[in-house]
């Protein structure tokens, strides 16, 4: 670890300020981001080692501290995460088995808390400025706690009859509780925070007229214009927009449907729509996906649980048009040809000319995508007439006024959402008063020698239990469809999580080279180098190997390599080998610090 | 292309025919055969019979070892690849080892499929894939007097004879989803089951299986939407799917099967796929195509070999409908054959 440094008190809510060094050193900032790539890939850093280290030890309300200090709603991320934390999930790698189920994990700690455990949040003083957040959805809540939390007086203001945006209007009750969503909203409102349902800015109050209202004006309405495909017959009778389906559902209707639904669409909503149709009666529901279902970016589990349901999953075929005199009687497609990755992690495709066919169909819902709805305003705006934020100031044309989320961006996930609500609360803050609130750093502390036993790799995967199939649909069709792990099945996973931030380092000074670690390694892990090459932040870039002995200058841990078990530890005989915990944690500056 | 060393992954008729066509057509390439089966090259569409007792399992194997030898290709049985990587040209062995290769030709095969909503009863069904799953089925039938077969896939009509020729009373769900690979329709729906009564399977109509419950150690209780039975045991045959975990994030296509072209190329140079875990998309059926049956697999295991020293072959594919039943010389659909 670098130089770059200073002791300060912890600012953990659950470990004692002491022997903790805090580092702001860019080689460590990059550590982090190579050998914790669970925590990494959290668009919110959730420090993903350290709560499921603590579910292990039985702290399940230190664990959900752990998630909502940062990601605010781990009840709800816990259910509907899109989970890119374990895309990267060394657990995943090629010769290591299956990623942890870090989000089963999550919420585990969320069932399992105590029922009357304590939030504890960083409160700063009162700044006396008053600040408007537009939209409720997951941007809008996570700006209006952290302004909140700040000291910032703040008003919410939600186009809708209820708080959630998305959260609840677009992800059905069957994955998603509404009383799980309505105590996490709660716990965030409960701040101060002033909510105004059924306010729609733009018609019942202008934006020039919040800006005379308010400090500042934050614009987080989200995306609630439907794509369309724009191919004939889009507009007969029984085609409707996926989004609109979901919300009509979510504000208590049920949209009729016929038998044979085609839902077109790969992401969550369309999943969402094809399980909402067979719970109203559909008999026969079809995903139709222009990609391979490998390609398909919503969770493993879901689309497991998707078909399990009984529905079909269609890949390789696009569509041409909506085929019906009166009403809507079919789909016609093109099989498709896949291509290369392209850099969105989008495979392209490419239509194949002369194989069309008609997939017929009583219903057919387009969940192709969403786009921000533009809202009357001064400022600069896009092709659409969408009001323009810098994506990283979240600054737009007008001064004091902001934009973020999905607003800002167009659809994301729900922890990008949120993640780029809490960055635009931090913007506003310092241009409101010139001062830093939160600082993320590299925390580094001593740390005993994992504990963690050589048979925990090999347990397998715990599988979410659910409820079983013959009684999702009746009695009650919105019964949530996982049941989440008992205490049990969410220790043993627990035990899977390799816990990456831990650290391992062999003192060079200190090794006799015996090599007695590398033969104890399970994988390769430790390497004979010849060399380290440091990028200009200071950080190892490339670690040069060497087989020949004379040329060996050092035998240097590999930690995007290793699996924390500790082996090397346990053999080395001279005591060479230190292991540290190194944690990207964010900080309240007491006292606020320098812009 | 001049190959030099081609690796095939698989054992089956399709990795083969591709390393005795290699041999033939490029005398002096390299050519390694990768598999993680600890088992000789046998006939799988034999497998039935050896339940019936008709053949023995010496009479399923293929190539004796000593052929490997004269023929220069260097078999590797028992080893597993667990990552192909497309940019450096390397196949990663589960025991470290990296192999480089020149050419591949990726001919897994398959293994069975179990539909999502019968997972949860994967405990209670056989398939039949494998030898060993063959050892499995002959042991169980010796001890039990019905079978139910759920699904309606290639194996399962060679099987039911097999069943039915030692006197066992067959039950028989036919299900739209699980009659692979054709599409069902009622019209073919009918004629199956018209087929399997007249050799007096009693075939059951239903919608879904609700429950398996193992009553004893040699029964199951099956409830479905329309009655309860008990049998002897539960054949499920639903087709088969890709055995290719070992290629996710590769950046090569997977669907139903490696997507490929109709000269079984990958879009990564000098890689293709046959056999099973092949999904070719011919233009003459204007759709994707996963060829089965012995007979096909070592067509396509020849085909790809060619192609990878720089032919320009196209795979056969019957039309829509019709294959080429194993080692019947027909084209003919195969259910009336049954």
């Amino acid at each position: 670890m670098s130089n770059n440094i200073h002791h300060e008190g912890s600012g953990d809510l659950t470990e004692p300020a002491k022997n903790i060094i805090y580092s702001t050193d860019p080689a460590d900032f990059h550590y982090v981001s190579v050998n914790v790539p669970c925590q990494s890939a959290c668009p919110a850093q959730t420090n993903v080692p350290a709560y499921i280290r603590a579910l292990y030890e039985g702290w399940y309300g230190d664990s959900y501290d752990l998630n909502r200090i940062v990601n605010l709603m781990p009840g709800v991320l816990g259910r509907i995460c899109s989970r890119p934390c374990e895309q990267k999930c060394r657990h995943g790698e090629h010769e290591l088995g299956r990623a942890v189920n870090i989000c089963h994990v999550k919420r585990a700690a969320s069932d399992h808390k105590d029922v009357n455990h304590v939030l504890l949040e960083p409160l700063f003083p009162p700044l006396g400025k008053k600040v408007c957040v537009v939209g409720s959805g997951p941007a809008g809540l996570a700006a209006a706690h952290d302004l909140s939390a700040t000291g910032a007086h703040v008003t919410l203001l939600e186009a809708l009859d209820e708080p959630g945006g998305m959260l609840r209007y677009g992800i059905p009750e069957f994955r998603l509780p509404r009383d799980i969503l309505t105590t996490e909203i709660e716990s965030i409102l409960r701040l101060g925070i002033t909510l105004k349902t059924g306010v729609r800015v733009g018609a019942d109050v202008s934006v020039e007229q919040l800006l005379s209202d308010y400090d500042a004006v934050l614009i987080a309405a989200g995306c609630y214009t439907s794509k369309q495909l724009e191919i004939p017959g889009e507009h007969l009778p029984g085609v409707l927009s996926g989004l609109d389906f979901v919300m009509q559902i979510a504000s208590g209707h049920s949209p009729e449907v016929g038998e044979r639904v085609l839902v077109l669409g790969a992401g969550f909503t369309a999943f969402d729509c094809a399980r909402s149709a067979l719970r109203l009666g559909a008999e026969d529901v079809s995903i139709c996906i222009r990609a391979t279902e490998h390609d398909l970016r919503v969770t493993e589990d879901e689309i497991y649980e998707t078909k399990r349901e009984g529905i079909r999953i269609k890949g390789l075929i696009a569509a041409n048009r909506v085929v019906g005199q009166m009403t809507v009687e079919g789909v016609e497609f093109s099989r498709t040809e896949p291509r290369e990755v392209l850099s969105s992690g989008r495979r392209r495709i490419i239509p194949i000319p002369g194989s069309e066919f008609i997939e017929p169909a009583d219903t057919v819902i387009v969940a192709i995508g969403q786009g921000a709805e533009p809202i009357p305003s001064p400022g600069k705006k896009n092709e659409r007439g969408v009001l323009e934020g810098d994506p990283k100031t979240f600054r737009t044309s007008v001064p004091r006024l902001y934009a973020t989320g999905d607003f800002n961006t167009g659809p994301t996930t729900v922890i990008e959402s949120l993640a780029a609500g809490r960055k635009a609360a931090e913007r506003i803050a310092e241009d409101l008063t010139g001062k830093k609130f939160r600082e993320w750093s590299i925390r580094i502390q001593d740390a005993k020698i994992t504990d963690r036993q050589r048979s925990w790799d090999f347990i397998p995967r715990q599988e979410m239990p659910s409820v079983p199939i013959e009684n999702r649909l009746n009695p009650c069709p919105t019964v949530e469809i996982e049941i989440g792990y008992p205490k049990g099945q969410a220790l043993e996973e627990s035990k899977r999580c390799y816990l990456c931030y831990l650290h391992y380092e062999i003192d060079i000074s200190k090794c006799i080279y015996c090599r007695l670690c590398i033969d104890s390694a399970p994988r390769d892990c430790i390497k004979l180098v010849s060399e380290v090459i440091v990028g200009r932040d200071g950080a190892i870039q490339e670690l040069v190997e060497t087989s020949d002995w004379r040329n060996v200058s050092a035998v240097v841990i590999d930690n995007s390599r290793c699996i924390r078990c500790g082996e090397c530890v346990r053999v080395c005989p001279v005591d060479c080998i230190s292991v540290s915990k190194v944690e990207l944690v964010e900080r309240a500056l007491q006292g606020g610090g320098e812009s | 292309m001049t190959a030099r060393h081609v690796v095939i992954i698989g054992n089956g008729p399709a990795a083969n025919e591709a390393a005795i066509s290699l041999r033939t057509q490029a005398p002096d390439a390299r050519i390694t055969i990768i598999s993680k089966e600890p088992i000789r090259y046998y006939k799988p569409h034999l497998l039935p019979d050896l339940i019936a007792g008709k053949v023995s399992e010496q009479d399923l194997y293929v190539n004796p070892l000593e052929f490997y030898k004269e023929n220069d290709i260097r078999l590797r049985l028992g080893q597993e690849v667990v990552h192909v990587s497309f940019a450096t040209n390397e196949v990663v062995m589960e025991h470290k080892e990296v192999v480089r290769f020149d050419g591949l030709i990726i001919a897994t095969g398959g293994k069975p499929r179990i539909p999502e909503p019968l997972q949860v009863f994967e405990d209670l069904m056989l398939s039949l894939k494998t030898l060993s799953d063959a050892k499995v089925w002959k042991e169980r039938l010796r001890w039990v007097d019905s079978v139910l077969i759920v699904g309606g896939d290639l194996t399962s009509l060679s099987f039911t004879k097999a069943v039915l020729s030692l006197g066992k009373k067959v039950y028989f769900i036919l299900h739209g989803d699980s009659f692979w690979p054709v599409r069902f329709n009622e019209e073919l729906s009918s004629e199956v089951s018209q087929r399997l009564s007249d050799r007096g399977v009693e075939v059951i109509s239903c919608r879904k299986i609700l429950r398996l419950v193992m009553a004893s150690e040699d029964s199951v209780e099956v409830e479905t939407d329309g009655r309860k039975l008990r049998v002897g045991a539960i054949g499920a045959f639903f087709g088969l799917v890709p055995d290719v975990k070992f290629l996710a994030r590769s950046g090569l296509a997977i669907e139903r099967g490696i997507v490929v072209d109709e000269f079984l190329r990958t879009r990564f140079e000098g890689v293709y796929a046959a056999g099973d875990c092949a999904q070719v998309y011919h233009p003459k059926l204007r759709d994707y195509w996963v060829s089965i049956g012995y007979r096909n697999a070592r067509n396509l295991g020849r085909v790809a070999a060619l192609n990878l020293l720089g032919g320009q072959e196209s795979a056969e594919t019957a039309p829509a409908g019709i294959f080429q039943l194993d080692d019947i010389s027909v084209n003919t659909s195969w259910w009336t054959e049954f």
